[in-house]
């Protein structure tokens, strides 16, 4: 009995010597923020004032000016926008990926670079392809379009360098999606007769499922969170057109100097992300199947 | 049938060319400027090739006030650390959550796992706030520490992977007397190098891509990275467009070229740590 | 067994400390060695002063061997966003220029030196009384006066204006009417302005959608534009308790015909340009792409620089008020938390007194604010051939005060996109003007 106490305590003591820095690092980096931005979300801060107590003034203006509620439209319509555009064009891509035809891996590994690449750089890269009077684009369609300064064109375009930078990364989870599928189911298929539509809609994308649910989840969550690009193309403007709720908490907190809204913003983003994560997870638990690999 | 297959073929090249055009055209647009001179980019189509060739617009960002080879420095060393860090501390927890007996095990790893769900926008703030009052804010530290010590993402992965290492080798070695630091260097770090590469490829690309952290917590050309260097160069130079674009192929092709040699490793580690 | 851990620990020790030494290399290469001169951060926005600084500061080196200056330039697009958080964080320089709207949040949060108590009076003597006003706040002076912008004007492109049949004189004094009755810029404008095919704005074919000539800059300028339209139509920025009050009837009226000029007229570039980057303007009249810019001597060595076509400078529009025209300072205000206080307030008196200003005025960089200077800035024109009487002689009929208050950046924050939308055209002038008036004024109240 001693013993067997003794080596308890040793393994418990083992356990806890092995988890004390990452767990320096959850409590100090992740935990801990998360209780600040609580406490800031009812206080007043402008950077260099003193820190005081407001209440609830902070959820007051945030949630009755508009400016915030903005900003969750635009991310929202920016969600819509991406989300099901790349999950298409990534789906097709990887269905032509898929047909083991010379050259496949070098395709791949094309469309996969732009994700690999800082976000920032690129949006630098296509403010100036899309620039009005100097741009690439405009240049080689010879035609003044005003990409990012027309409030009708500038959340569309931010969405397609947005897109245009993760379709590879989508395609290559299909990909894997696709070889899993095993052979038998699709030649029994084939023996029953199905066509390339038949089997596409009825044995490809049941069977995708799950792969469609991560990729699902995931982009719509990074989607949310979008910064780099709007910063590098449009700054949130024109006319608070692509003022997506990460570059409103940013602006808010670092050009305003209103850091108490920040703050607020900042905990509704989280309460909405963990919301839909565990909406999500239900929904995983409900509808699919089996197993992952 | 023959022809149709033919053209069908023909078909999907086309639209696969298409897309690697569509892909590859920025990138190459952006290199191609950054070797131009101003009065060629004025003057001639996006599209013309360099002439004459200049190295000039890298001269003046390595060598000029924007001090670009100091934020490549700066960033290649956060990147290492945080690398380092993050490796030390995710391994340390991930064996004690996969194959240590303690009280407490069930309820840490859940809190762990529910910090994935903090996005990183919400922490800006706070930890701004708090490198603020500890002094740090502008300083090399500042783009390290809060990455340093523990990936709960790299924990998960890692402590799947050492779930699948048999016990036995583990008995094994302990009957030789090892312990348990033994036990992960000999025998579960050796067999999890690839979740290892794997986590190494997506630290790196991760770190070197990141901006608003570093954005907010440092100010002037000390401690700048290579992305808030680029973000800054594009403010100051509007318009500018052949120094920018040397800037953005400086912080893309270093990338690049990695990704070109590790390409195998590279998607097969975008795969396995995205299905986590 | 325990070799390979060890070795691996080594490793590991070996790669973190080749990194920390790294770092310390990194840091060690710009912090004061002992025994040497005390380094001195000034921070500015403002290329062409900063040039003429370093001279100014390499003199004050030579009677102060034991300071070092380091000028430091931080792009005005990023300029207050930087300074707000180095203050915060106590990172912030020793002297660092403020202009009106800015200074008044730092001063109330004590971040900046009291330059009536930090300064000798006989050192505060000669200054230029308007910026020493604007820099006034509870009875003390938060910064040592530095640039004193007189009014602004509008540069003109000799060699477009004759190619369209005018002369200077005949752009020398236009007038601007919102009803259109006396107006006789928009006619000069027309004649100023070309499309792609050549066509004027006056000429029947012309296509607006594709300019190859701007006749104007309209767009949304705060000093250079909007302040002077809204002054010089008898509108006011803010009333006396530095409330938002630019909506009213005058002012929409002056927005409107800004608006127009744009979009209506077609003789100035378009929103789409301007409102994303305020540095379009200047760099089209540069290229020889634009007839008139309007802007102020903070232009002067830039347009001197950069041009090589003819040009000069002639009086701004006229307004159904006359000519009236925002004038604003710069000041140098010394951080209050400063590490070597003794030093940094020899750097400011150098910087207020008449040797220390004497080379912003000789270059020619920009018109100093201290009244001992200021010959030598218009000896320096003046040399180089150009009349820069139309900046000053506009304040003979009144002035146009910039942005005062401690709530600016706030406000301006909150106005701007409204703004936007309305030079983009896609908001009534009257409906997004009171929009923006009234979401500045909620950002004072907060």
């Amino acid at each position: 009995m001693r013993s067997r106490g003794g080596l308890r305590r040793r393994s418990a003591i083992t356990g806890y010597a092995l988890l004390a820095p990452s767990l320096f690092g959850v409590v100090c980096f992740l935990l801990l923020p998360v209780l600040v931005v609580l406490w800031l979300s009812f206080q007043s801060w402008d950077l260099i004032g003193p820190i005081t107590f407001v209440g609830l003034d902070n959820y007051r203006s945030v949630l009755s000016d508009g400016v915030f509620g903005n900003s969750l439209l635009v991310t929202l319509v920016f969600v819509l926008l991406v989300v099901p555009i790349q999950t298409l064009i990534g789906l097709g891509a990887a269905t032509l990926l898929t047909r083991s035809l010379p050259g496949s891996a070098w395709f791949r590994t094309i469309y996969v670079l732009p994700w690999i690449c800082a976000p920032l750089a690129l949006g630098v890269v296509w403010k100036w392809i899309l620039a009005p009077t100097d741009g690439a684009l405009n240049t080689l369609l010879g035609q003044r379009v005003e990409w990012l300064s027309d409030p009708a064109l500038a959340l569309p375009a931010v969405a397609a360098v947005v897109i245009w930078t993760n379709v590879g990364y989508v395609t290559l989870f299909f990909m894997a999606g696709l070889l899993n599928i095993p052979g038998q189911i699709l030649e029994a298929a084939r023996i029953d007769g199905a066509g390339a539509a038949k089997m596409f809609w009825h044995i490809k994308l049941p069977l995708l499922r799950p792969t469609m649910f991560f990729v699902l989840v995931t982009t719509v969550i990074s989607a949310f969170q979008v910064f780099d690009q709007v910063y590098a193309l449009t700054q949130g403007g024109p006319a608070r057109s692509t003022d997506v709720v990460a570059a409103r908490i940013y602006y808010e907190a670092f050009d305003a100097f209103d850091l108490g809204r920040a703050a607020v913003m900042a905990v509704i983003l989280l309460v909405v992300l963990v919301v839909i994560t565990l909406a999500q997870q239900l929904y995983f638990r409900r509808r699919v199947t089996y197993e992952m690999d | 049938m023959k022809w149709t297959n033919f053209s069908k073929t023909a078909a999907i090249y086309l639209v696969l060319l298409l897309g690697a055009l569509l892909t590859l055209g920025p990138f190459l647009l952006s290199i191609l400027t950054a070797f131009k001179t101003r009065e060629q980019f004025a003057q001639q189509s996006a599209l013309s090739w360099p002439d004459p060739f200049t190295l000039e617009n890298f001269a003046l960002l390595l060598n000029g006030p924007a001090q670009f080879g100091r934020a490549i420095v700066i960033t290649v060393l956060a990147a290492i650390l945080i690398l380092v860090g993050q490796l030390i501390c995710s391994i340390l927890a991930a064996y004690a959550f996969a194959r240590v007996d303690f009280p407490g095990r069930q309820v840490l790893f859940w809190v762990y796992l529910s910090t994935l769900m903090i996005p990183p926008v919400v922490l800006v703030v706070p930890l701004y706030l708090m490198m603020t009052e500890a002094g740090l804010r502008n300083s090399f530290w500042s783009l390290v520490l809060p990455f340093a010590f523990a990936s709960p993402y790299a924990i998960f992965l890692l402590r799947e992977y050492f779930r699948g290492i048999p016990q036995e080798l583990i008995d094994a070695a302990r009957l030789d007397g090892a312990n348990t630091l033994d036990v992960l260097v000999e025998i579960v770090v050796p067999l999890s190098r690839p979740i290892i590469a794997t986590l190494t490829l997506i630290t790196i690309v991760s770190h070197w891509n990141s901006f608003m952290w570093p954005l907010v917590v440092t100010t002037g050309t000390e401690w700048r990275v290579v992305t808030v260097a680029t973000a800054s160069l594009q403010s100051q130079f509007n318009g500018n467009w052949t120094l920018v674009m040397a800037a953005t192929t400086l912080a893309l092709v270093p990338l690049l070229v990695l990704f070109l040699m590790f390409q195998r490793s590279f998607v097969r580690s975008i795969t396995i740590a995205g299905s986590a | 067994m325990a070799k390979r851990s060890t070795i691996i620990a080594a490793g590991a020790a070996a790669v973190l400390l080749v990194i920390v030494g790294a770092v310390a290399a990194l840091n060690f290469s710009d912090s004061d060695a002992p025994g040497e001169a005390t380094h001195v951060t000034v921070r500015l926005w403002d290329e062409p002063v900063a040039a003429a600084y370093e001279k100014s500061f390499a003199a004050f080196e030579e009677d102060n061997p034991d300071i070092q200056v380091d000028v430091e330039i931080v792009p005005w697009d990023d300029y207050f966003e930087k300074l707000r958080t180095d203050v915060a964080g106590d990172g912030a320089p020793d002297v660092f220029w403020v202009d009106g709207g800015s200074y008044p949040a730092y001063a109330d949060a004590g971040a900046l030196l009291n330059i009536t108590t930090a300064l000798s009076a006989d050192a505060q003597a000669g200054w230029s009384p308007a910026v020493t006003a604007q820099y006034t706040r509870d009875a003390a002076l938060w910064g040592v006066p530095q640039l004193a912008d007189p009014g602004i004007a509008v540069y003109y492109n000799a060699d477009l204006l004759d190619d369209a049949g005018l002369t200077p004189a005949d752009v020398s004094a236009l007038t601007w009417d919102p009803t259109g009755e006396t107006d006789t810029l928009i006619g000069v404008l027309q004649k100023l302005t070309k499309d792609y095919n050549g066509n004027t704005a006056d000429s029947a074919e012309f296509d607006g959608s594709n300019l190859s000539q701007y006749g104007y800059n309209a767009g949304y300028d705060l000093q250079a534009m909007v302040l002077n339209y809204l002054a010089s139509n008898g509108a006011h920025f803010q009333d006396d308790t530095n409330q938002y009050s630019f909506a009213s009837d005058a002012g929409i009226a002056s927005f409107q015909y800004l608006v127009d000029l744009m979009n209506k007229w077609q003789v100035a570039p378009s929103a789409a340009d301007t409102n994303t980057n305020g540095d379009f303007s200047r760099e089209q009249f540069l290229q020889g792409k634009m007839a008139l810019f309007q802007s102020g001597v903070y232009n002067l060595a830039n347009v001197s620089a950069g041009a090589n076509f003819d040009w000069g400078v002639v009086q701004l529009p006229s307004g159904p008020a006359g000519a009236i025209s925002g004038v604003d300072g710069i000041a140098a205000a010394g951080n209050a938390a400063s590490g070597h206080p003794a030093q940094t307030q020899r750097v400011l008196e150098w910087l207020g007194s008449a040797a220390g200003a004497e080379f912003i005025g000789a270059s020619g960089a920009a018109s100093p604010a201290v009244l001992a200077a200021q010959p030598a800035y218009a000896a320096y024109w003046a040399a180089e051939k150009v009349d820069i009487s139309p900046f000053y002689d506009v304040l003979a009929a009144g002035t146009a005060p910039a942005p005062r208050g401690a709530g600016w950046p706030a406000a301006e924050n909150a106005m701007r996109p409204l703004l936007d939308e309305v030079f983009l055209g896609r908001m009534p002038a009257g409906h997004g003007v009171r929009a923006a008036q009234e979401a500045a004024n909620a950002t004072l109240s907060e």
